[in-house]
């Protein structure tokens, strides 16, 4: 247990280091900050901006530094907002992962009924509907599907507030479409893991012991078909922190992938690098939990 | 599965919990909508506009400007030219920042010195280069100051319309920092309540103000991002007033049984800019075909829904030194293929044109269309507005043959902030830096901007504003206008600034 743990651990440590390569290079191929911070301005003050911000040093020096500082964690200090970068991050990490967390408990409530449910009686009305669903919800890109809703609840029914994040009125939009995106797949892999398992030997043996057909499904088939559902919903996390980004800016909810995608656009590289650093930290604990989880679901997994 | 039924409760309870919001506003609240707030409340440590346009409801400057565009007294009361480089300014008495404090002569100063930061060699403000010509603040009395200038600077009154003055006790007090986030002080209309970043900025009006009080005790600036969302937040009275309202979402904001449109052309001037640099465009002939080849007016009726004025050059018919007397080019499409073959192309040339302007991809579409039927065949390439645009356009300079942009002035209504940012070739302007090659323009620019003669400068603007219609180093398109939707419960009109000063806004009955 122990090996396993240090040896995730490790691999946590790779991730970080990637990504923080990855969004360094990516970042610095991609232009001048000091161009657009002052357009205006003669370059002798842009020299002066350059060497205030650090940017005059060679790449691998700025990287060194980088790391070096990040490891603190000290992003460096927002162009933008002349904050530190780290801070603005985490002001509004509470705010994304509320939203995301509320969305997947939503999407986990719809599908773990509903996918039991239509494997149990598969090809039924339901089961039906819920595949059906299914297809039309992932055809929806998350933005479309937020505006359609504010359309539908705020401005035809008036029945929620159409942006903000200052009551929970205001949140049930956003968890909607966010839910939406992520529900359907959720389903699916709970319908088909479940009908899966209940076709096995030991469902059968469960039901022949005489045990009513609730306990049979939920006690005994859904323990065993759960499991590739953590994993799919570890890895759905990092999808939904990516829907977050636009639910954010369609909502106008204050939250990181919002100000990422602010600090992309005025190429505000230590906001982009700390929010992308902290949004992959929060992915790679995520699917490390569900690592962990696993092995506590899954005996046979210990031994490996 | 605990955790499940647990986070199963969480949803139910948050679903219950949840009250019918109120949607329609108190009374006396104005509620506005912008897609981004500014990293600061601090009106001199930015350079963003729409921190601008809530900075000028909190602060005064020494000027105003109305509706008309004309200066008008504000902390200052009258003001004269004592020399080429002196200017004299008589300040109102009785003023009263939002603390409490009187406003003196020694604010005036601080505010300005805080920007300029005499004798040190790194400035922290981004609008140092607004006003670094300012040498000296002069106290002559307690209300009077004098501004001195290192040479002639014509500028002077155009900035000082947007230079916010603030209290130096307070300031020193609490600190930069505070001052911009949680405690900053003016002597405007409203005064600061609360700000969450990205969400709202609260003001409440300010019984001390000298205008005296504005129609709406409370004012609040949302953070909205995205257009659908701004416009569905005004269709259910969410949101009192939006900006850049684009020409398809008009009819809409007009039909509407709560808004209406009000529009008013600003500053702002499109163009396509022609890399002087390569052919075809090195050749004069070839320019003017390519201006004589767009039906402006047709674009400015059928994709601009007739909010557009089409321009001669890039001087706005609204800043100092325009030239009513220079003809913007005809349209004229035979005459652009007699001057293409005269220059050799008989037989058409292949060029490419680049944009990065999302919004204008209709108009930028039609001209490259316009181009191709004379015989410029032009290879439109849209891209992703953002860095790796403007490194290939600016830092790089590569855009070839042409490039889609516009110009706002920052705000300035006066020709040298178009034709020095824009063309002017060292320090690099805006396009002079890689692509223009006018001989004789940078002299004339840096002329009319070193002297404080106004008639001596219109003189020369006109003589620029001939010389680069002739020379053509961009297709002219035309002046864009600002339209902003408001709700019909609010009296407000767009101005030519693009400025949002609600005090002006007053409740309809």
């Amino acid at each position: 247990m122990a090996s396993f743990l240090v040896r995730r651990l490790l691999r946590l440590v790779v991730v970080c280091a990637g990504v923080s390569l990855v969004t360094f290079a990516i970042l610095h191929a991609s232009g001048d900050p000091v161009a657009l911070i002052m357009p205006e301005a003669p370059e002798a003050d842009r020299a002066v901006l350059r060497q205030s911000l650090g940017l005059h040093d060679p790449l691998p020096v700025q990287f060194g530094r980088f790391v070096g500082r990040a490891l603190t964690g000290n992003f460096g200090n927002s162009f933008f907002h002349r904050a530190p970068a780290f801070g603005l991050v985490m002001e509004r990490m509470p705010t994304t992962l509320m939203l995301t967390v509320l969305s997947m408990g939503l999407a986990l409530v719809v599908a773990l009924p509903v996918g039991v449910y239509s494997a149990v009686k598969r090809g039924r009305a339901v089961d039906q509907v819920a595949t059906g669903t299914v297809f039309l919800g992932q055809s929806m890109p998350v933005f479309w599907t937020g505006i359609m809703l504010i359309l539908l609840f705020s401005v035809q029914w008036r029945l929620l507030p159409v942006s903000g994040w200052d009551s929970w009125a205001a949140a049930i939009l956003p968890t909607l479409t966010l839910g939406a995106f992520t529900a359907p797949l959720l389903l699916r892999i709970v319908r088909s893991s479940m009908l899966e398992v209940i076709a096995l030997d030991y469902v059968r043996t469960a039901r022949a012991k005489g045990l009513s057909e609730w306990l049979v499904i939920c006690r005994h088939a859904l323990k065993n078909a759960a499991l590739p559902l953590v994993t799919v919903t570890g890895l759905q996390f990092g999808l939904l922190l990516g829907g977050a980004v636009i639910t954010e800016t369609v909502f106008a909810i204050p939250g990181v992938g919002r100000l990422i995608v602010g600090a992309i656009r005025q190429l505000d590289f230590p906001v982009v690098q700390a929010g992308v650093f902290m949004l992959a930290m929060v992915v790679v604990s995520v699917n490390f939990a569900v690592d962990v989880l696993y092995v506590y679901l899954n005996p046979r997994i210990r031994l490996r | 599965m605990r955790h499940r039924s647990l986070l199963l409760l969480l949803v139910l309870a948050l679903l219950l919990a949840v009250t019918p919001p109120a949607h329609a506003q108190p009374k006396d609240t104005l509620t506005v909508a912008l897609v981004s707030h500014a990293p600061t409340l601090d009106p001199h440590m930015h350079f963003e506009r729409v921190g601008i346009l809530v900075n000028i409801n909190m602060f005064d400057s020494l000027l105003h400007r109305n509706t008309k565009l004309e200066y008008e007294p504000s902390l200052a009361t009258s003001w004269k030219p004592i020399n080429d480089t002196t200017w004299e300014f008589k300040l109102r008495k009785g003023v009263k920042f939002h603390n409490g404090d009187p406003l003196t002569a020694e604010d005036v100063k601080f505010s300005i010195e805080r920007v300029t930061e005499p004798g040190k060699e790194k400035k922290k403000s981004p609008q140092y280069g607004n006003i670094r010509a300012i040498k000296d603040v002069r106290i002559v009395d307690a209300d009077t100051i004098q501004i001195v200038t290192d040479k002639p600077f014509p500028l002077l009154l155009e900035r000082l319309v947007f230079f916010p003055i603030v209290p130096k006790k307070h300031v020193e007090k609490v600190g930069d920092d505070a001052f911009g986030t949680t405690a900053p002080v003016g002597t405007g209309p409203w005064k600061f309540v609360e700000w969450k970043r990205d969400q709202y900025i609260r003001l409440e009006a300010f019984d001390g103000h000298w205008r005296g009080k504005p129609a709406f005790k409370h004012l609040v600036i949302r953070a909205i991002p995205e257009v659908a969302t701004q416009i569905a937040e005004m269709k259910t009275g969410g949101v009192d007033l939006i900006r850049n309202v684009s020409a398809d979402l008009v009819p809409e904001m007009k039909s509407s049984a709560q808004t209406y449109v009000s529009s008013s052309p600003i500053l702002r001037v499109h163009y396509l800019e022609l890399d002087m640099r390569s052919a075809p465009f090195d050749k004069k002939l070839v320019r003017q075909a390519a201006n004589y080849a767009i039906d402006k007016q047709a674009i400015i009726q059928k994709l601009m829904g007739g909010l557009g004025q089409q321009v001669a050059t890039v001087v706005q018919p609204k800043a100092f030194g325009f030239d009513g007397e220079v003809k913007p080019y005809a349209y004229d499409p035979k005459k652009a293929k007699e001057l293409l073959a005269q220059a050799g192309y008989a037989g058409g040339v292949d060029i490419t044109a680049h944009s990065a302007f999302v919004e204008f991809r209709p108009v930028f579409e039609a001209v490259t269309q316009m181009l191709t039927e004379v015989g410029l065949r032009t290879n439109a390439r849209m891209w992703d507005p953002g860095p790796a645009w403007n490194k290939f356009f600016q830092t790089e300079g590569k855009a070839t043959n042409a490039a889609y942009g516009s110009w706002g002035n920052y705000s300035v209504f006066d020709a040298d902030a178009v034709l020095h940012p824009l063309f002017h070739t060292e320090p690099g302007g805006w396009i002079g830096k890689h692509y223009t090659r006018v001989e004789g323009l940078d002299k004339l620019i840096d002329e009319a901007r070193s002297t404080v003669d106004q008639p001596r400068r219109k003189r020369t603007y006109s003589q620029i504003q001939y010389l680069i219609r002739e020379e053509a180093p961009a297709i002219f398109l035309f002046t864009q206008y600002d339209t902003l939707a408001i709700n019909k419960r609010v009296e407000y009109a767009a101005r030519g600034d693009e400025w949002l000063w609600l005090f002006d806004a007053k409740p309809k009955r």
